[in-house]
């Protein structure tokens, strides 16, 4: 059944204010990608740009990852609780990051809301958040595995004016410029950000003086109970009940932990309820995430079960409703520290996917690797002599689902647009040898259909006293098979120093010392499978075994199949396979 | 004479000129999986005299078609110790970003096939560890043993350096001549080891396909005693040599849709106009592309099969720029979920076609609406058509849906149909710092006159061109062009501390490359011509704007001028610069052109400039802002030289239609071409 938005505006018009909007949005997406000064925003798109409505509705969002899908929203509303809507001016740019207040995720993730005035009146705004390269704080990269409080963790902008009125606040830019390690990458990307901002603005003024302002607005109205509509259709397809899952985060970087994690997920007609009551308290280590973080996580994984494929707007999560305790690991409050907020935010993610996967095999899979594999080395470049800094994710192993195999070596849930850095580029800009970036093929992830293989990159570093700062969750529990597939493999890395000795494995660590020679061995995890590994066809078994996913050893144990090590002929099964019907 | 065929999906055009400038045109099937038969069945069509043919020009889709349909050939690959994998961990990206069941583009090398051998250079391009030839041969004899047809080699960093993949080349064709081999070396010179490993593989996995190809094309050209200058359409807009496209047959991927957009320069060269916006809207796309003071832009920025959802294969050639999006004629109108309507990417194709074709179509099309609103008649079918058939589709397909009359939803469809294309000449234009007041729209293929009139004004592009002929402009563009060879280096160097004297030398040796390369295509040195670019970003950024450079040797003042040329171009684009950041060359660009001699275009003759000579019908025609209007419709064939029209009219030719909007006028130039003034200020 179908159900019509009523309007009195002719349907086309709205559908093409509708369209002009989206494009916007994605113009303003790809202006930020375009003159920023930082990999992590180019390579990684670390970034979020989009368009809302006068009050803070998310109308449009350019995502290149799915982690910033709920907190344009917040940042703008922080706004108006601050300013109100007197205070707020033409030309004026609001720049925030803090966690706790309208920021959301952590504090190298700064924010930039311009209001968007037509005929003297507030009509929308559009806003950014980006990842700079450096924010300050106690370590290179900002972000830090083992602060205590946020106020290691860098500079926070608790909502303040940028511009006045279209004039500049010198006074903040020499305050960032004293207080980070790279001024020219945060700057520039502060500028990328402010053109970026004031295109969206340029955008949507021609857009109203189109189609006035009646015409605009019902289209907003149109565009937001549109996206709503499709999310209640989606919800109504899916089975109703109550599902449960647990699971534990690692540790919080200073050993503490495992931290149990839980989800009761409540599916009715028009609601959709994640109740994450009776997860762990915050913790002292960096690993916390703040409400916000956690809505986006929620979000993300609400997007992939009822319609991965739409435009997402604030009409879309109409029917999403998030419960915490306060203060716990995934509804942080200040002055906790969050640094690296997504082992948390994405645990949060995950289970409710875990909860989910068994029963909507068709939209969901198994386990994956989860964190974000982030990995911070920064040193001297040996030939420029000039300080080099890498902070990049990494990418692994993605869980099978029914009718395919998890895939290889792609980044996390957390992630998503979002590209590696490639080899060619990481030597010449960074003092590195890449010894290897190849597929970890561990033959974890058993089953009907395996779980995607992680990769192997390995740094050597080319000069004395760098520092790696390596932060990779899922190192103890493993990203989960569903159906009778087999659990995954762990992320963790090593080091091998140039005198022999290996050092390793580790999870998260916080500033390992590297000196010319000594190589660090990163290894991401392999998704779970699906299904009984029994029922994997022959020949795909076989295959396996010639790509080298699998051992000779694994097809035979794991998938009861005789594999010629030479030819990679099947040579006869193995006694259980057969019981089981081959 | 010049003869240019191109085949397409469903045909394979032909288009002459002869040495009085009368041009001719033809059409026949194509014919899959042999398409020399359809090239051949076309010439045959045109009846001209075969042993005449002085230069044959040829777009094609077979190495397009060998790609998306995985019709190449087994190929293996041989790369650097520790990297096998590049290929297929590619680079981690997931466009469908909240899709959990993500598939990743499947390799087309798979694993046991990609094999590594020890060797190694740094980012310098200094020799780490030397090629070990023991590892290469085992690696050979182990590929020849899978029956492999193609072999890539890609190792990193030979883009600096490609001394270990001309080493292994050497290695193979001493040990294997039969098979194909490419090194990436030889299809592009740029960094970043995923991009340049694909390319190189998908160059072989095509190799031995586009050698069986051309071979057979040219046997039967011989057989009939066409003794030709053959050349191949290629994607930077150029024209390459039968034997040059055998060896990089990768530079033929855009083959066919480049050349309307060249063919669009070239005319408003004739005319007088440098900044153009062609247009090409053909059953299941639309194209567009901008041109800049008579500059086609060319990049390396290209992927088969990317899309919002997927990640796609990159291509590292050099390929016209054009911005293609799913709506054409054929595109079918449908309303999703919540009641929006939507037209396209999904496309009735030539069968079942459009409702209007009779031939079994249900869904309605774009070119359904057209009908319904009277921009088309049934007359322009090559069927009968049945009205009650396309009015009953849309009624119940769309109408009902909103409750609206059957014409109101008709113009619905056109105007979504409009507003997809809008955003992608927006993309293009205005997004891209192009204000396009100062642009005029070249409109062509089959659609392309219909929707450019309303577009333009929508826009604010001031003028409107429908060429002669618009429904084969692309094939008659391909009459127009020269060899072209672009050379892309990739040469990191910060402005500020450039090296002159070995800067110079650097772009000495692309230019000898290309003597050279002209040199065996027979091609003398007098008749080519370079325009240079050069990559330039800020430091610290990572993409970079192309920057016209200037030819000869570098002094002092060129790189001054250069720096601020490239602040302009970056604040045109991105709305500001950096003054004080230091600015750096990422690439640097060779075009070279081996110029030909091309015909002449033709003044129009016939015809009457008074436009009532040439008045078919009046019809009426539903138009958005006032409803139903009486039409007059012209023959555009009996319209002469300064023949004059206002709108509300159209202007139907073989294979298109122009629709002039009421307010809109136009007029015909000395060629023939429709010159509309769109009513913009």
């Amino acid at each position: 059944m179908i159900q019509h938005v009523q309007t009195k505006i002719d349907p086309f018009t709205l559908e093409i204010v509708k369209d002009s909007l989206i494009a916007i949005g994605d113009e303003m997406f790809i202006a930020l990608a375009k003159t920023s000064m930082s990999p992590i925003i180019y390579e990684v798109l670390d970034y979020a740009s989009g368009l809302l409505d006068s009050k803070g509705q998310l109308l449009t969002q350019g995502n290149g990852v799915t982690g910033f899908i709920g907190m344009l929203s917040d940042m703008v509303k922080q706004t108006l609780k601050k300013f109100g809507d007197g205070q707020i001016k033409p030309g004026d740019i609001i720049i925030i990051n803090d966690s706790y207040a309208g920021g959301g995720s952590h504090l190298s993730d700064v924010g930039l809301v311009m209001p968007i005035f037509y005929q003297g009146e507030l009509v929308a705004f559009s806003a950014n958040k980006a990842h700079w390269t450096e924010v300050g704080g106690k370590d290179p990269g900002s972000f830090s595995n083992d602060a205590t409080e946020i106020f290691q963790e860098g500079l926070q902008f608790p909502c303040v004016k940028l511009f006045n009125e279209g004039t500049m606040n010198e006074a903040i830019i020499d305050i960032i410029e004293a207080n980070v390690r790279f001024p020219e990458l945060s700057l520039g990307d502060m500028w990328a950000q402010v053109a970026a901002l004031k295109t969206g603005e340029k955008r949507v003024i021609e857009l109203y003086e189109k189609h006035g302002k009646d015409t605009v607005f019902s289209s907003v109205e149109y565009l937001l109970d549109h996206g709503e509509q499709l999310a209640r259709q989606e919800l109504c397809k899916l089975p109703k009940g109550t599902f449960e899952a647990e699971s534990f985060i690692d540790d919080d970087g200073f050993g503490n932990g495992p931290f149990k994690v839980k989800v009761k997920v409540t599916i009715t007609n028009d609601k959709f309820i994640a109740d994450f009551r009776g997860s762990h308290p915050q913790v002292p280590g960096p690993i916390n995430c703040s409400y916000t973080a956690l809505v986006s996580a929620v979000r993300a994984i609400f997007l992939a079960i009822t319609n991965p494929s739409q435009d997402a707007n604030d009409g879309v999560f109409r029917p999403l409703e998030i419960i915490t305790d306060k203060g716990s690991v995934l509804s942080a409050e200040r002055p906790a520290p969050v640094s690296i907020y997504w082992e948390s935010m994405l645990a949060g993610a995950d289970l409710i996917w875990k909860a989910l996967a068994p029963i909507m095999p068709h939209r969901l899979s198994a386990g994956h690797l989860l964190s974000v594999c982030s990995v911070v080395l920064s040193g001297t470049h040996p030939d420029t002599k000039e300080p080099f800094l890498i902070v990049e994710p990494s990418v692994g192993g993605w869980g099978a689902a029914e009718g395919q195999d998890g895939a290889r070596g792609q980044f996390c849930i957390g992630d998503g647009e979002t590209y590696n850095v490639p080899v060619e580029v990481a030597e010449t800009r960074y003092g590195v040898l890449v010894d290897e970036y190849s597929l970890h093929t561990d033959g974890a992830g058993a089953g009907e259909y395996i779980g995607g293989a992680g990769v192997v990159r390995s740094y050597r570093a080319l000069s004395d006293q760098q520092m790696a700062s390596v932060t990779f969750g899922r190192h103890k529990f493993l990203p989960w098979g569903i159906n009778r597939g087999k659990d995954g493999s762990a992320n963790h890395f090593y080091v091998e120093k140039a005198n022999g000795e290996v050092d390793g494995p580790y999870g998260i660590y916080a500033r390992y010392p590297l000196n010319t020679g000594d190589v660090v061995k990163l290894v991401t995890a392999t998704g779970g499978g699906y299904g009984d590994p029994f029922k994997r066809p022959v020949e795909k078994v076989a295959k396996d075994a010639r790509n080298g996913y699998i051992s000779i050893k694994q097809a035979k144990e794991d998938f009861g199949v005789l594999v010629n090590p030479e030819t990679f002929a099947v040579e006869g099964f193995a006694k259980e396979r057969k019981q089981k019907g081959e | 004479m010049r003869v240019a065929t191109d085949i397409g999906g469903t045909f394979t055009d032909l288009v002459y000129v002869n040495d009085k400038g009368e041009i001719g045109v033809a059409k026949s099937h194509t014919t899959p999986p042999y398409f020399e038969q359809g090239v051949m069945d076309v010439i045959e069509k045109s009846r001209i005299d075969q042993a005449a043919i002085e230069t044959f020009i040829h777009g094609t889709t077979v190495i397009i078609n060998a790609l998306t349909e995985r019709k190449g050939v087994k190929t293996g690959l041989i790369t650097t110790k520790g990297f096998r994998d590049t290929l297929e961990i590619a680079r981690g990206n997931r466009p469908d970003l909240f899709n959990v069941r993500y598939q990743k583009p499947v390799p087309f090398v798979d694993r046991y096939l990609r094999r590594e051998v020890e060797e190694r250079l740094n980012y310098k391009g200094e020799v780490l560890t030397p090629l070990n030839k023991e590892q290469l041969k085992e690696v050979i004899f182990y590929l020849k043993k899978e029956k492999v047809e193609a072999i890539a080699v890609a190792y990193l960093h030979s883009y600096v350096n490609p001394v270990h993949e001309i080493e292994t080349v050497e290695l193979i064709n001493e040990l294997w001549p039969e098979v194909a081999v490419t090194a990436s070396y030889e299809v592009t010179k740029e960094w970043r080891e995923y991009e340049r490993t694909s390319t190189t593989v998908l160059n072989s996995y095509v190799k031995p396909i586009a050698a069986s190809y051309v071979n057979r094309l040219h046997t039967k050209l011989l057989e009939n005693k066409t003794d030709s200058q053959n050349y191949i359409m290629q994607s930077n807009g150029g024209t390459t040599t039968f034997h040059s496209a055998k060896q990089t047959p990768i530079n033929m991927v855009e083959s066919g849709p480049v050349a309307g957009i060249y063919g669009a320069a070239v005319l408003g060269e004739i005319i007088g106009e440098e900044n153009i916006i062609a247009f090409d809207i053909g059953g299941t796309t639309a194209k567009c592309s901008l041109i800049n003071q008579g500059k086609v832009k060319v990049s390396t920025d290209y992927f088969i099969e990317k899309t919002e959802r997927n990640a796609g294969y990159p291509i590292k050639v050099p390929v016209v720029d054009i911005v293609e999006i799913g709506n054409g004629g054929g595109s079918i109108a449908w309303i999703d979920g919540a009641g929006s309507l939507k037209v396209g990417p999904q496309s009735a194709g030539a069968l079942p076609g459009p409702v209007a074709y009779g031939q079994g179509g249900t869904e309605p099309t774009t070119t359904d609406a057209n009908l319904l609103t009277g921009r088309l008649s049934p007359e322009n079918f090559d069927y009968e058509v049945d009205l009650e058939k396309v009015r009953t589709s849309i009624k119940e397909k769309v109408a009902d849906c909103f409750g609206l009359s059957v014409e109101e939803a008709a113009l619905g469809i056109i105007r979504i149909a409009n507003s997809n294309m809008l955003n992608a000449l927006k993309l293009i234009s205005i997004r891209k710092g192009h204000n396009p007041r100062e642009f005029s729209l070249l409109a062509f293929g089959g659609g392309g006159s219909m929707h450019a009139p309303a577009l333009a004004k929508e826009l604010g592009v001031k003028k409107v061109i429908v060429p002669v002929a618009s429904s084969v402009f692309s094939a008659w563009g391909m009459l127009m062009t020269d060899l072209r060879h672009d050379y892309i280096q990739t040469y990191i160097r910060r402005l500020n501390q450039l090296d002159l004297p070995e800067l110079n030398k650097e772009w000495c040796s692309l230019e000898t490359q290309a003597f050279k390369q002209f040199k065996e295509e027979g091609m003398e040195k007098g008749k080519v011509l370079f325009t240079r670019f050069a990559d330039i970003r800020y430091l610290g950024q990572e993409h970079t704007v192309k920057v016209p450079v200037q030819n000869g040797e570098w002094t002092e003042e060129t790189v001054s001028e250069v720096i601020k040329r490239f602040g302009d171009l970056h604040e045109q684009h991105y709305t500001f610069k950096l003054e004080g950041t230091p600015a750096e060359i990422v690439n640097l660009h060779l075009t070279a052109f081996g110029k030909v001699v091309k015909p002449t275009m033709k003044k129009l003759e016939s015809g009457s400039s008074h436009a009532e000579d040439a008045l078919k019908q009046t019809r009426p025609v539903y138009y958005e802002e006032h409803g139903w209007m009486d039409t007059n419709v012209y023959d555009r064939l009996l319209l002469g030289k300064d023949a004059r029209i206002s709108g509300p009219a159209i202007i139907e030719e073989s294979s298109a239609s122009t629709v002039l909007y009421p307010s809109q006028t136009l007029s015909v130039d000395e060629y023939g071409n429709i010159i509309i003034d769109t009513g913009v200020e």
